[in-house]
């Protein structure tokens, strides 16, 4: 009884305890998603999970110390993102590039750096402050043409450790592919893909990456839901997991 | 009583790795059902505070990506964008009224959530003022920003539930972490292939 009174007063003590608990794998994070880096095919997809790893569920977190000039951070499970031999998709793009960050979290920053090679061809200043929304810079190739690799690097500022993402280009028409001059970075059109635009019949089965319109119905596991908000279903979006998108009747 | 200063003492004396018990009689499943809205899905009584750090984590995260979503709603021109918004809105309304149960069954505040993740290394890339000025955009320029954050803001969430399915014990709580992992995951590409082009 003596020792259930200390735990008692212990019990005190544990929401402190909770709160200066730090986990070890939340404090992140950011990556080019503009043009797609190999972290974002990745998140997007474009890329088999078998191939890309860790870097499908956290494209944010290619992390390691400063100084890297490789895609991954150094870190083991985003080593994919570092074999040149994948089947990345590579932007076409002129000596001007523009480029978009996204973040999951905004770690004040020392600067961000450029690099293709040895060459830093970019570098903007982070002033030890949290980073814009969004964060986009327009950086000169330096010359470069054909078939390149830049590394995109954020310095955090109050860390050691840097962000790096990789983005495969094709500067000049190097290759086969006449390029686009800026089309990379310019917001794509509001279409939608074949697959997303094409109601399913009434009643079909539900599938992933298929666009619902409110009032349709599908088959799930043996019964039917009637979608209450427009959406484009994905995995974890099964009918019985949400029932604020999937009214079974 | 005795029932519950013995769970209180199992949680204080393991520390972070403890675990706890409902006292008996209080479990709760599907309550929730006597009113229209759809039954709520009830925890399990077993849980640990890496449970109950997720949950207080995640109402906090939820609640901010309703508000993000909320904008977007108003403002996104694609209808792409506008339909991802209205998605994460009603789906988040639906994971937080789950949530705030299973706390209220641990019997365990909301908690603090900024603090939270404050405490735990993060610097949320959403608060209100972040999320007020997506307001003075419009056109394109907004649905490049709303996309841009929301997906930073899921890919965060997509964190937390990694450390939740690795670090809880609550098989509800772990199942929703990985609910979250995969449907965030998918939001994730949907918006990443409107950023960044298909």
């Amino acid at each position: 009884m003596k020792l259930m009174r200390k735990a008692a007063l212990l019990m005190a003590a544990v929401p402190a305890i909770v709160l200066i608990t730090p986990v070890g794998s939340a404090s992140a994070h950011g990556y080019v998603s503009s043009p797609a880096s190999r972290s974002a095919q990745c998140a997007r997809g474009d890329i088999s999970v078998d191939l890309c790893g860790q870097a499908k569920y956290e494209p944010q977190s290619a992390e390691g110390p400063k100084g890297l000039r490789n895609c991954s951070g150094g870190n083991k499970d985003f080593g994919p993102l570092d074999n040149d031999g994948l089947p990345w998709k590579v932007t076409n793009t002129g000596q001007t590039l523009s480029l978009t960050w996204t973040f999951t979290a905004r770690h004040a920053t020392r600067d961000y750096e450029y690099f293709i090679g040895g060459t830093r061809v970019g570098y903007v200043a982070g002033n030890n402050q949290q980073p814009n929304n969004p964060t986009t810079h327009t950086i000169n190739l330096g010359g470069f043409s054909g078939r390149q690799k830049l590394f995109a690097i954020w310095n955090i500022g109050d860390t050691v450790n840097a962000f790096y993402s990789c983005i495969d280009l094709n500067i000049n028409g190097g290759g086969t592919t006449p390029p686009p001059t800026t089309t990379t970075t310019t917001p794509p059109p509001t279409t939608t893909t074949s697959s997303t635009t094409t109601p399913p019949p009434a009643g079909g089965t539900w599938a992933a990456n298929t666009s619902y319109a409110t009032g349709q119905t599908v088959t799930y596991g043996g019964s039917t839901y009637r979608c209450r908000q427009a959406h484009t279903s994905l995995t974890g979006w099964e009918p019985p997991n949400v029932a604020a998108l999937w009214e079974k009747i | 009583m005795k029932r519950l200063v013995i769970a209180v003492a199992i949680l204080a004396l393991a520390g972070c790795g403890g675990e706890a018990v409902v006292p008996a009689g209080q479990e709760a499943h599907g309550h929730g059902a006597s009113s229209a809205a759809p039954p709520v899905p009830g925890a399990s009584a077993r849980f640990n505070d890496a449970d109950v750090t997720f949950v207080q984590m995640m109402v906090d995260h939820l609640q901010l990506g309703v508000s993000l979503s909320q904008v977007g709603l108003a403002k996104a021109t694609s209808k792409e964008a506008k339909d991802l918004a209205g998605a994460i809105d009603v789906t988040q309304r639906e994971e937080l009224t789950m949530l705030k149960s299973w706390l209220k069954l641990w019997n365990k505040p909301e908690g603090d959530g900024a603090n939270l993740h404050t405490a735990h290394g993060g610097q949320p890339l959403l608060d209100d003022k972040v999320i007020n000025e997506t307001k003075d955009k419009s056109g394109a320029e907004f649905d490049q920003l709303f996309l841009n954050l929301m997906a930073g803001h899921q890919g965060a969430g997509v964190e937390m539930a990694l450390t939740e399915k690795k670090d809880g014990m609550n098989p509800e709580t772990t199942a929703y972490a990985e609910r979250v992992v995969t449907s965030r995951q998918g939001q994730i590409a949907q918006m990443l292939k409107i950023i960044g082009g298909a």
